[in-house]
């Protein structure tokens, strides 16, 4: 199939299928709205896995399409050009996927691969810790194989979907005696089970998409675990370097979207008279330019570092630390072109889009590893400078 | 111009000082949003009234501290650090002394109203803008609004005043669907009153609005303090410290010409309207930084409603867009100067 043609097909078929039951999920979902029409969104996640969309790049034989990179920047072009929602599955299909197909055992993708594909297993990632955040290695959830099982002790937080999830990737503690990275395990974990408890946490935007996350003594399979005990820091971090910059098209069509609104607004309005105002917005149009540029400069060309062992590149590291700013940037922008209607909230605290796109922006520069870390990486790695 | 504060401006801002750190805690800026326990609000408003300090701008012979603005601009910055809930601003700089005004003092809504205002019974909003947006417009009993002939004072109860949810839940805004021509008590028609109520609640939210950066500042420097990680206080970190720096910075930079475009309105300066224009606008700006910076440097934590710094920031997000935004101050600041007649807006102001 050419470009073209499999152009045409992922814009028919969401043509097709955002229709009825799904119609109501355009523009749902994504970070800030995870919280929304979680129930539909999981049955739009089967869909997408009946009719084979997702698991694009991954190989054949494991149960994915083997495409090409440019065909998978085509879907995600596409995807966010119909305005589908924001994906419910992104966590398994896009961070545990890739992680059990470098690190996993054969037992295990037969095991996980198929329920990801097939969009009916939500995943939900548990990392950061009260006291792991940006210190990630100081995680101190403990797990310990007794009598044929895992048992796990301890709490995350800031975990997106855990409410929904039936497993979590859990970064662990398995031997007490070592140091930081060393004694650290990456176990798979049932989150329908009494030694879990999930408490949602309320954000800035009125809504809850994170939560805290409990284990009290929950259980694990033996064969649970990927890679060897002590081995999970190379596990988690592996999966950082396999990013290509594939799905950050479309985030990009997102920002487009956004801003597009927000230069609307500024017209509507007249505040785009506001020289103030105009010289913001060219600004941002400039930025939009920026991430563009860069991501295609670096979209299709091998990482910096590639496959288990390498030192992840730096490339996300980078990307965070453009779009991040840029994002926060546009909302402000966007709250100040809506002017004192800003302030107003509507019923049940419902936000406007560029309330929403002020609040939530406060988020980027922190989550999902902060700017500061970020320009630590890029200096550390990219410039060879000494760690601190 | 000295920019020490004289005893007087001491004597108001450390008594209001002492009195805000005591009672006005976390529950009580709490107690400001929707469905909160509004006496614990009133209960401060009380014991401020209590103090003397709301009639800081009134005469004495009216009951007030005939002081200045000098004295106005530290206690609001006080208020503000302390998160009090209520119309600060609009009562104390600019409703208060507009009630003890000259031909005021007989029986009627303005007489007895300056009584309850200087007691703390009574919190006064104000729109003196040409907005539909009345900031605290569904909390306080009294209103005062720009009307054709002047500034107008209305019980809230009279006007076509529709409540309205907002971002900052304490804001207790509300819309005015019809601007009444005129009804309630004239407050006055002289247009230099009127622009010096203007400028006084624009100096008033400005000293708000650093006292808020202050407190921002002062919180997540203690958080950053005790948060370790990589085994040491994040704040040990160059990358904490530098933007905490900034953030710093800049309020320092904002509060002397917040002070200063208050001594320049005291002494009836010309220049005064000009430096209250960049007084917001470095208020303004100062404390965005410091709430962006203030959420970075706590991280995640601080961008949940359990912990206390959102209830902050909002704050200072909608004070720093009302009595004028920086970019409408900036533009009429660049029109005074004679730089451009381009981005005037009449949203706001009563010059414009």
């Amino acid at each position: 199939m050419t470009d073209e043609e499999f152009r045409r097909a992922v814009r028919d078929w969401l043509a097709d299928n955002l229709t009825g039951e799904f119609a109501a999920l355009v523009g749902t979902g994504g970070f800030g709205r995870e919280h929304e029409f979680v129930t539909e969104r999981r049955a739009w996640e089967r869909r997408l896995g009946e009719s084979g969309w997702i698991g694009l790049g991954w190989p054949v034989a494991d149960g994915g399409r083997g495409l090409p990179w440019t065909q998978q920047v085509i879907f995600h072009e596409e995807y966010a050009r119909a305005g589908a929602p924001g994906r419910a599955g992104h966590i398994g299909e896009q961070l545990l996927g890739p992680t059990l197909l470098m690190f996993g055992t054969p037992e295990q993708k037969a095991r996980f691969l198929p329920g990801i594909l097939a969009g009916t297993q939500m995943w939900c990632q548990g990392y950061s810790e009260p006291g792991a955040g940006s210190d990630l290695a100081a995680v101190r959830t403990s797990a310990q194989l007794r009598d044929g099982e895992w048992h796990l002790n301890g709490q995350k937080v800031w975990t997106s979907l855990a409410h929904v999830a039936d497993w979590c990737f859990v970064l662990a503690r398995t031997d007490q005696r070592a140091e930081r990275h060393r004694g650290l395990s990456y176990l798979l974990v049932p989150m329908r089970q009494p030694g879990v408890e999930v408490r949602p946490i309320r954000q800035l935007t009125g809504t809850s998409e994170f939560n805290e996350v409990f284990f009290d003594d929950a259980r694990a399979d033996p064969d649970a675990i990927v890679g060897a005990p002590g081995d999970g820091w190379r596990v988690a971090m592996g999966t950082l370097g396999v990013e290509r910059g594939v799905s950050t098209v479309g985030q990009q069509m997102g920002f487009q979207r956004e801003f597009e609104s927000v230069l609307a607004a500024a017209r509507a309005n007249g505040s785009i008279d506001d020289p103030e105002v105009a010289a913001r917005i060219a600004d941002a149009w400039i930025g939009l330019q920026v991430l563009r540029c860069t991501a295609r400069a670096t979209l299709g060309t091998a990482p910096t570092g590639t496959g288990p062992g390498a030192a992840p590149g730096t490339e996300a590291n980078i990307a965070k630390l453009l779009w991040a700013p840029w994002h926060q940037r546009l909302g402000e922008l966007a709250v100040d072109v809506a002017g004192a209607s800003a302030t107003l909230a509507g019923p049940g605290y419902e936000l406007s889009q560029a309330q929403r796109l002020f609040l939530d922006t406060r988020a980027d520069t922190i989550y999902g590893g902060s700017s500061e870390i970020q320009r630590n990486i890029v200096a550390e790695r990219r410039l060879g400078l000494p760690r601190g | 111009m000295r920019f020490g504060l004289d005893e007087a401006a001491l004597a108001v801002r450390d008594a209001a000082a002492g009195l805000l750190a005591a009672e006005v805690s976390p529950e009580v800026i709490r107690a400001g949003w929707p469905g909160g326990k509004e006496d614990l609000v009133a209960a401060v408003w009380r014991k401020l009234g209590a103090a003397g300090v709301l009639g800081v701008l009134v005469p004495e012979r009216r009951g007030g501290l005939g002081l200045d603005e000098n004295s106005l601009v530290p206690l609001l910055e006080e208020v503000g650090r302390s998160g009090l809930p209520g119309p600060a601003a609009e009562t104390i700089a600019v409703a208060a002394p507009l009630l003890a005004g000259p031909g005021l003092s007989g029986p009627g809504l303005s007489g007895t109203a300056l009584a309850g205002v200087l007691a703390g019974e009574t919190m006064v909003a104000a729109e003196l803008g040409h907005g539909d947006l009345v900031p605290h417009g569904s909390q306080a009993p009294l209103v005062v609004l720009r009307a054709a002939d002047g500034l107008r004072l209305y019980e809230r109860a009279a006007l076509p005043l529709e409540p309205c949810a907002t971002v900052d839940g304490s804001r207790a805004t509300a819309r005015l669907l019809t601007r009444p021509a005129g009804g309630g008590t004239l407050l006055t028609e002289d247009p230099e009153v009127v622009e010096t109520a203007w400028r006084r609640g624009v100096l008033a939210t400005s000293a708000l609005l650093t006292g808020l950066s202050l407190r921002m500042l002062g919180l997540t420097v203690g958080y950053v303090r005790q948060r370790e990680q990589f085994g040491a206080p994040v704040g040990s970190f160059q990358a904490i410290k530098h933007a905490l720096a900034n953030a710093l910075v800049a309020v320092e930079f904002a509060r002397p010409l917040v002070l200063a475009a208050a001594w320049y309105q005291a002494a009836g300066a010309p220049e005064a309207a000009n430096h209250v224009c960049a007084a917001k606008a470095a208020a303004s700006d100062a404390a965005r930084l410091v709430t962006r910076t203030a959420i970075q440097c706590h991280g995640a934590i601080g961008y949940t409603t359990e912990y206390e710094l959102h209830l902050f920031a909002k704050r200072a997000w909608a004070l720093g867009s009302c009595w004028g935004s920086p970019d409408w101050h900036r533009a009429r600041l660049a029109s005074a100067l004679g730089l451009s007649e381009l981005g005037l807006s009449d949203q706001q102001g009563v010059s414009s």
